[in-house]
């Protein structure tokens, strides 16, 4: 099975037959069930707590709290977060667990005999918090009057900047400056399946934990680090995964479960503990997208060269960081855009507030940069008057530039490649197609005096893999089976680590390993996914699996056909793939090289708008990629329109409220996620095949990349057929009305 | 009222009638996944919004987590464990999901089967206003549609070849 060529997903027939074992569909007979309490406090110090009542409630089995986690703290990047908030602690963690900081934060863990059971055991935890003052959000925590950690005297707990050239120059040599203050919001995952883990100790005395989730291995040190032992002694597994798209890759079940399973152990209960969330659990449990505001500057000549960019990036970390300082670099240098900018200054600050934590979500960052840069620019272009893919091609960034850190670019720049792309396809001179009216409301007739269409352009660049100096790698391992007379293997073992998180990563390492070694498909056999048997793959996340999961299972390959050579039989390879060491920023300048890789887009979009109403269609979506090698055409198309889909609910319908410190609306029937009714009438996905130097057969990474630029292809195009510009999402029918009041349109 | 009191309830899934002793108030979503461990019918949202848990009854696509175990006794109740044929032989709108790459995580693919499957054996050539209104109700977070609403195309296809 050829790369570059479309096989079946190895996983097809389980899931559609239902053969499929998710996390909640496993749990052994005997299983015990287990509920994880939250405390309800999105600040507040608790004063006392008395579980008797729970302890003596029908089929309470133990119940397990902050004093049974032997290093009270969590953190994917700095600890600062208590596993479980309490009064007592074994002392060996460094942060405090009496203050509750968010609503999500853990109280106990219930286990009982089954799952009502332990549910009205939970009701009856009698606890008594003192209300501490809150800083909900950005605006309040500024004044670090409130300080959400104590241990510090900022919440402004990550600055970044970028100083480049002359930034005050820069804007007094510009004929035109565009200024805007960017309102981004919070998004929730809603991964269909929810959270679920079911632990025990399995026959070699690890702590065992099977979920889903995006990393065994981070799971795995997580779990180790709470529980003081050696990695070795935790084993973690995946079940199938029902979606993730970064929250996932934060704990929610995993260490609770494995501090459970370890209890349970030590009281001599040789049984399985599961535990599901409820949708309404998950959606108040885990982090989200951030919310952000960004305040910028755009100076440019009258033939549209850049001549400066200033920004202010305020992101709302919440109550903890998780990955924020990640998406705050992201941020950080997607804000400029994808073009020279010989100019500027670019301060980034992540703070914390009494809120929901902001975390790893498809992009994390680029989609919050990219709305600033791609709306600066497409206003720069209206202000000018001109073509505004025209405006991008002159100021584009290439493999000359030397880029937002002053560093140049990883070879094979494409930013030019995918506007050329995108205009052939959709000049912008060109007169939009008559689409079909649309009415609102399906079963009354649409308004044609009220129809306003337009179009609008967004470009841009994301990093695929780690940036910034992490220790970026991933690692194989294969095995060739066959007789020591012949000469080619006729079965090959596969074992990785990837997260299959319906992206169809263990599809195209299959249809990898079976090129190079040139077996057909079928004879290649995967092992996925468990820390007993794979090697550290690093995260399903940062588009970075095709590059990276790709480049170490060549290794991989390469090994045992060596050691086959030799006559080993079965020949066994293992790889560790390191890419280009990336490096942090310099605190003060931001020079250095973040990244070893890019994926670049450019989207058009055309919509109707029905100006009585607000309400918005989007009709055809033009989405170019230089993705450097499509290893498998159709799921890397099914990667193009599923990220649109979804950042079109981001862009339109998706609003999570938060007041307070509390989420409002956690349920999929007030937080609206866009159906087949609601996603765009028609996505064109236009593949470029510009290698990548370092990719395996070329390829980069495809997963994030159609969010990138979405939002403010909209706004653009909102603007062409509205004349409003709007600098927040998402653009329900009210804001849309609002602002068109306010333009008197 | 009791509410743990437990009755037997008769519930006939996929041709076959099984006996499940459980409380009049138990979802038929959980009567199908916890007493009679067919875990392929997911439950995403408890609350009918979006149709992972959609299963036939007596033909017609249901939300199994709005409906009590009890309310359908006697009817036929048809899941994704029992789409394939006896032999294994893929369902028409199994074969064409596969095929047509319309899953990715797959967590909401047996609901969306399952409204297919209903919508095809009524009208094996719908429109494609016909497609979009019967898959309307379930929600996908993965793919966009596009391969799904190409998977029942295709599904339609495949039943109209098979009938020839």
């Amino acid at each position: 099975m050829a790369v570059g060529t479309d096989s079946a997903r190895v996983d097809a027939v389980d899931k559609v037959t239902g053969l499929a074992l998710y996390p909640a569909d496993a749990v052994p007979k005997d299983a015990l069930h287990a509920v994880v309490v939250f405390t309800n406090q999105p600040h507040a110090r608790l004063v006392s707590m008395d579980l008797s009542k729970t302890v003596a409630s029908p089929g309470v089995v133990t119940v397990v709290t902050a004093a049974d986690v032997p290093v009270n703290e969590y953190g994917l990047t700095l600890f600062d977060q208590p596993v479980f908030i309490g009064l007592d602690d074994t002392g060996r963690s460094s942060v405090p667990c009496d203050v509750s900081r968010w609503e999500a934060d853990h109280l106990v863990v219930v286990v009982a005999e089954s799952l009502s059971e332990a549910r009205r055991a939970s009701a009856l935890i009698d606890t008594e918090w003192e209300p501490l003052p809150m800083a909900s959000d950005v605006a309040s925590a500024k004044a670090d009057e409130i300080l959400v950690h104590p241990g510090s005297s900022t919440n402004t707990y990550h600055t970044l900047q970028i100083r480049k050239g002359d930034a005050v120059l820069g804007m007094e040599a510009a004929d035109v400056i565009i200024e805007g203050t960017y309102e981004l919001p919070h998004q929730e995952h809603a991964y269909l399946q929810v959270e679920a883990a079911t632990a025990w100790i399995d026959e070699q005395d690890r702590v065992t934990v099977e979920t889903s989730g995006q990393w065994v291995h981070e799971d795995r040190e997580q779990i180790a680090h709470a529980l003081a032992v050696d990695e070795e002694e935790v084993r973690v597994r995946y079940a199938a995964i029902g979606g993730a798209f970064g929250g996932k890759e934060d704990m929610s079940l995993q260490i609770v479960m494995a501090v459970t399973a370890r209890k349970l152990g030590a009281l001599g209960i040789n049984r399985s503990v599961h535990c599901g969330w409820s949708r309404e659990e998950s959606i108040v449990g885990h982090h989200k997208r951030h919310r952000a505001t960004v305040t910028a500057r755009l100076g440019a000549t009258s033939e549209g060269f850049i001549t400066a960019v200033e920004a202010d990036v305020w992101l709302d970390a919440g109550a903890y960081n998780y990955t924020s300082n990640k998406v705050l670099g992201n941020l950080h240098l997607s804000v400029a855009g994808a073009y020279n900018v010989p100019n500027a200054r670019i301060d980034s600050r992540a703070i914390y507030t009494h809120s929901v934590p902001g975390g790893a979500f498809r992009g994390f960052g680029g989609p919050q940069g990219a709305f600033v840069a791609e709306s600066q620019m497409n206003k720069l272009a209206s202000k000018l008057g001109m073509d505004p893919m025209e405006l991008r091609q002159r100021n584009a960034l290439t493999d000359l530039s030397d880029g937002i850190t002053q560093s140049g670019l990883p070879e094979g720049v494409g930013v030019t490649r995918v506007i050329d792309a995108c205009v052939e396809r959709v000049p912008p001179s060109e007169e939009l197609p008559e689409y079909p009216p649309f009415s609102p409301i399906a079963s009354l007739p649409a308004k044609a005096e009220q129809l306003r269409q337009g179009r609008g352009y967004a470009v841009g660049m994301k990093n695929v893999g780690f940036s910034f100096g992490f220790p970026e790698a991933c690692e194989a391992d294969v095995v060739f089976h066959g007789d020591a007379d012949e000469e080619r293997p006729n079965r090959v073992e596969l074992f990785h680590s990837a997260a299959e998180v319906g992206q169809g990563v263990h599809t195209a390492l299959t249809q990898m390993v079976a090129y190079a070694v040139g077996l057909d498909f079928e004879s290649v056999d995967g092992f996925f996914s468990d820390t007993s048997t794979g090697g550290d793959s690093g995260s399903a996340s940062a588009s970075r699996l095709t590059f990276m999961a790709g480049n170490s299972v060549l290794g991989a390959v390469e090994e045992a056909e060596k050691a086959w050579a030799d006559g080993a039989r079965p020949a066994a390879g293992h790889f560790r793939y390191k890419p280009p060491m990336t490096e942090a920023l310099d605190p003060e300048t931001g020079e250095g090289q973040p990244n070893f890789c890019y994926g670049y887009m450019a989207q058009a979009v055309d919509l109707t708008v029905d100006v009585g109403t607000g309400h918005i269609r989007v009709d055809r979506v033009v989405s170019v990629h230089d993705v450097g090698k499509a290893i498998h055409p159709q799921m890397l198309r099914g990667q193009i329109e599923g990220a649109i889909a979804q950042a079109h609910g981001y862009t339109l319908s998706e609003q999570l409220v938060v007041e307070n410190g509390r989420i409002q609306n956690p349920r999929l029937s007030q937080y609206l996620i866009p159906g087949i009714g609601d996603v765009p009438a028609r996505v064109d996905c236009v593949i470029l095949e510009a290698a990548d130097p370092l990719g395996p057969w070329g390829a980069r990474g495809v997963s994030e990349m159609p969010y990138i630029t979405y939002a403010p292809a909209v706004t653009a195009a909102l603007y062409d057929a509205a004349g409003i510009w709007i600098n927040k999402f998402p653009l329900t029918p009210s804001v849309v009305l609002e602002h068109l009041a306010s333009a008197e349109i | 009222m009791n509410a743990e009191e437990s009755y037997e309830i008769r519930l006939k899934v996929n041709g076959r009638t099984q006996h499940v002793t459980a409380p009049a108030r138990r979802l038929l979503s959980d009567a199908l996944r916890g007493e009679l461990g067919l875990t392929g019918t997911h439950v995403g949202c408890e609350h009918g919004v979006c149709g992972c848990c959609t299963v036939l009854v007596d033909g017609a696509p249901v939300r199994s987590c709005l409906t009590f175990a009890v309310a359908v006794q006697d009817k036929d109740i048809r899941t994704v464990e029992g789409l394939a044929a006896g032999d294994g032989e893929l369902h028409p709108v199994q074969e064409a999901f596969k095929e047509c790459h319309g899953l990715q995580c797959g967590f909401c693919t047996p609901g969306f089967l399952m409204t297919a499957c209903a919508l095809i054996e009524q009208n094996n050539d719908p429109t494609e206003q016909e497609i979009t209104e019967a898959i309307a109700g379930n929600l996908c977070r993965c793919t966009g549609y596009q391969n799904i609403r190409a998977a029942v195309r295709r599904a339609a296809e495949i039943t109209r070849s098979d009938k020839r």
